[in-house]
């Protein structure tokens, strides 16, 4: 499904990813956990085409396709989602026909006919019930006024009614209450897929608790140091990453 | 007019010396025929005209112009604006009898609409008062041709305590195909105590020849009275148009304006407003849309001279091409004229490295108890809302397209009358999909 190798990354001419690796199974959810300022945005940006990054080395493949030299709405209409950290507001365009205009573009790219209007609202009405988030939002520009925690659920959405194939989920926990959090990983949980894969930046062990990831990876400095199972969460948890930096610098 | 060497201002002085027919007041007319007499063009060396060429506009000898064909199925997309409207037509400065809604000019519980030259006794009277009431800071040239050259207009007026359900749609269209064609339509418009009325100018023009229109509007709003005034501008390439408005609203009275100007090779508008007493407001829109060689130019003048009005000002301009936008307002608070809150703002977009805004929001304080705030921004498209867009499937075109009409409807998204407000954002969305191609 993903496979990133050696991948070194830098902006401005600051190198900030150095050399990683990362292999994402159909099904599989890994998660990617790491101190602030380790580069796990950075990853999910270049991954999913934002402008400002160059790449210095390495590469990126998804389903076999060079991913680094796709536009990003391609990679998008090929199954790729990015829920951002921080998502921003669009004032002047509206939620609803932002999310009908990027779905029927990813159906267009399917070759699946595009939806009309009537349909889309009862899909969409259906997913908004999933991540249970008022319908008065639908209304308004994307994100505009919306809470912290609706900034989230909205992102959440966006991902149930595009249904990727790959998901990236950039701190998608952070600033949710309890409720939220357990939406938000409900809402992950009802696309698991056998051919769908899950990468879940996160800070907290908590939000493992309801997304249990197949792997989790500890970014620090650009690059993979250790990589494992859920247990490996629940030992950071407790120890904090102080131990992991000392084992991968005496390794050095 | 010692000072002129231009066609233009050639053609005017044979017209001061003419006797051609005036649309109504003969003494209005002959004060603007010996303004004109001795007045004398902008030019670029004058501060209110900088940035606006004239060039093209001094080039043009207006002459008998031959009027092409109209076609009706053009009418009819004109009055998709206000479907249920009463229309009045102005085809090539004249009354069009045919395009008109007839019901329009007859008199209707409350609300009259007259032909300038039609115009007798106290109504004649009345639109006169209007006329010289009126003070236009931008004293210029233009006002004076409009009023000294005028063949045609309307006075509209509502009677005290008048709720006017159906608003009023003027449609000015231009066919003139060969020589230069000249219209200079002079409206008045005056709404008594306590009633409200929505109007709506529409200019369009679709022959191969120069236009050149020279609006003059006069408004004036009684105490708690209010007029939505909405104006349209889709001419053709070939068009130039200067325009003045002026506006003077009563204690209580609301004056709400919209201006879309969309079309045209240049576009003058000049809006002023004055208070003439303590708790009145205005409230003024505008979108400028230009591309490739339009010239855009809008100035707003606020006169707050009684205390405790307010005037709210949001204008955007969109810029493509090698267009030109300039955005000029000021805002006057003058003594007298305590707890004032004065709001304006002007936010421009370009699109392309060629195309060009000047913008100078001004404030004149003269009250210390006022809450004024003015600003104006010149940007590109957020990059970040592009990303947005794209990283869920909408591709760069696309995504600009969107987040450029959502720049406009910021503004037009205030338009209250539904037909409208459709009408208009779709022109905007017809006009961006052919401008906005994709950088890649
Ligand atoms: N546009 C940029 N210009 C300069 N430095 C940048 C830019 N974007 C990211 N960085 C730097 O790259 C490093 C990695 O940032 P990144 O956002 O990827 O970290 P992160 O692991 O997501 O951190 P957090 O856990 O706080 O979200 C940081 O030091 C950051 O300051
Ligand atoms: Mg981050």
């Amino acid at each position: 499904m993903l496979s990133i190798k050696n991948l070194q990354v830098s902006v401005e001419g600051k190198p900030i990813l150095k050399g990683l690796n990362l292999e994402v199974n159909p099904g599989e959810i890994h998660a990617i956990m790491g101190p602030n300022g380790s580069g796990k945005s950075t990853l999910a940006h270049v991954l999913s085409g934002r402008e400002g990054y160059s790449v210095d080395a390495g590469s990126a493949q998804y389903k076999g396709l060079d991913l680094l030299e796709m536009a990003p709405e391609i990679r998008a209409r090929e199954g790729m989602f990015l829920a951002f950290q921080y998502p921003i507001e669009i004032p002047g365009v509206n939620n609803t026909s932002f999310l009908k205009k990027a779905l029927n573009e990813i159906r267009k790219h399917r070759g699946e006919e595009e939806l009309d209007a009537i349909d889309f609202l009862s899909l969409i009405k259906k997913q908004m019930k999933l991540v249970e988030m008022k319908e008065e939002l639908l209304k308004r520009p994307v994100n505009q006024g919306f809470s912290g925690g609706e900034k989230k659920r909205n992102e959440i959405l966006q991902m149930a009614v595009l249904n990727p194939t790959l998901a990236i989920l950039d701190e998608t926990d952070s600033g949710l209450d309890i409720d939220a959090l357990r939406i938000v990983a409900g809402g992950v949980n009802k696309l698991r897929s056998p051919n769908n894969s899950f990468v879940v930046i996160t800070h907290y062990q908590r939000l493992l608790d309801y997304i249990v990831p197949d792997f989790v990876h500890v970014l620090s400095n650009g690059q993979i140091i250790k990589s494992g199972t859920k247990e490996l969460a629940l030992e950071l948890e407790e120890r904090g990453y102080d131990w992991l930096l000392e084992e991968a610098e005496s390794k050095a | 007019m010692a000072h002129l060497t231009n066609n233009f201002s050639e053609w005017v002085n044979q017209q001061v010396d003419g006797d051609s027919p005036f649309a109504f007041s003969e003494a209005l007319r002959s004060a603007s025929l010996s303004k004109l007499a001795t007045g004398v063009f902008p030019t670029r060396k004058d501060e209110e005209w900088k940035y606006t060429p004239l060039a093209d506009l001094f080039d043009s000898k207006p002459g008998e112009e031959t009027a092409g064909v109209l076609d009706t199925e053009f009418i009819r997309s004109l009055k998709q604006a206000m479907p249920s409207a009463h229309t009045i037509v102005f085809l090539n400065g004249e009354y069009s009898e045919e395009y008109s809604d007839s019901r329009a000019m007859l008199e209707d519980s409350g609300l009259s609409i007259s032909r300038l030259p039609q115009l007798e006794g106290t109504a004649l009277k009345l639109a006169e008062d209007t006329i010289l009431k009126s003070t236009l800071t931008d004293d210029n040239i233009f006002q004076h041709i409009a009023l000294g050259l005028s063949q045609n207009g309307l006075f509209i007026e509502v009677k005290k305590n008048v709720e006017c359900q159906t608003p009023i749609h003027v449609i000015y269209i231009s066919t003139a195909r060969g020589v230069t064609a000249f219209t200079s339509p002079v409206n008045v418009i005056r709404v008594s105590s306590n009633s409200h009325l929505k109007v709506v100018e529409q200019y369009a023009s679709l022959g191969e020849a120069t236009v050149i229109t020279v609006p003059a509007s006069y408004v004036q709003l009684e105490d708690g009275a209010g007029l939505d005034y909405y104006k349209i501008g889709m001419e053709n390439a070939k068009t130039n148009h200067i325009c003045n408005t002026s506006v003077r609203v009563a204690g209580s009275g609301t004056f709400r304006s919209h201006q879309y100007l969309l079309g045209s090779n240049l576009t003058r508008s000049n809006l002023e407003v004055s208070f003439t007493g303590p708790g009145a407001e205005a409230v003024l829109r505008g979108v400028y849309l230009g591309d490739e060689k339009q010239h855009l130019d809008v100035r707003t003048y606020l006169d707050h001279a009684h205390p405790h009005c307010s005037s709210d000002q949001h204008f955007r301009g969109i810029l493509n091409g090698h267009s030109r936008g300039v955005f000029n307002g000021l805002v006057l608070v003058r003594e007298h004229a305590q707890k004032t809150d004065a709001q304006q703002s002007n936010k421009n977009l370009l699109l392309s490295r060629d195309a060009r805004i000047d913008t100078k929001p001004q404030l004149e304080i003269f009250a210390d108890d006022v809450k004024c705030t003015h600003g104006a921004t010149v940007g590109e498209l957020d990059s970040d809302a592009l990303f947005y867009l794209q990283s869920r499937g909408i591709d760069q075109k696309d995504a600009t397209l969107m987040l450029t009409r959502a720049f406009a409807a910021e503004v037009t998204q205030e338009i209250d009358i539904d037909s409208l407000r459709t009408y208009v954002q779709g022109k905007i969305a017809a006009s961006l999909d052919e401008i906005v191609i994709p950088s890649v």
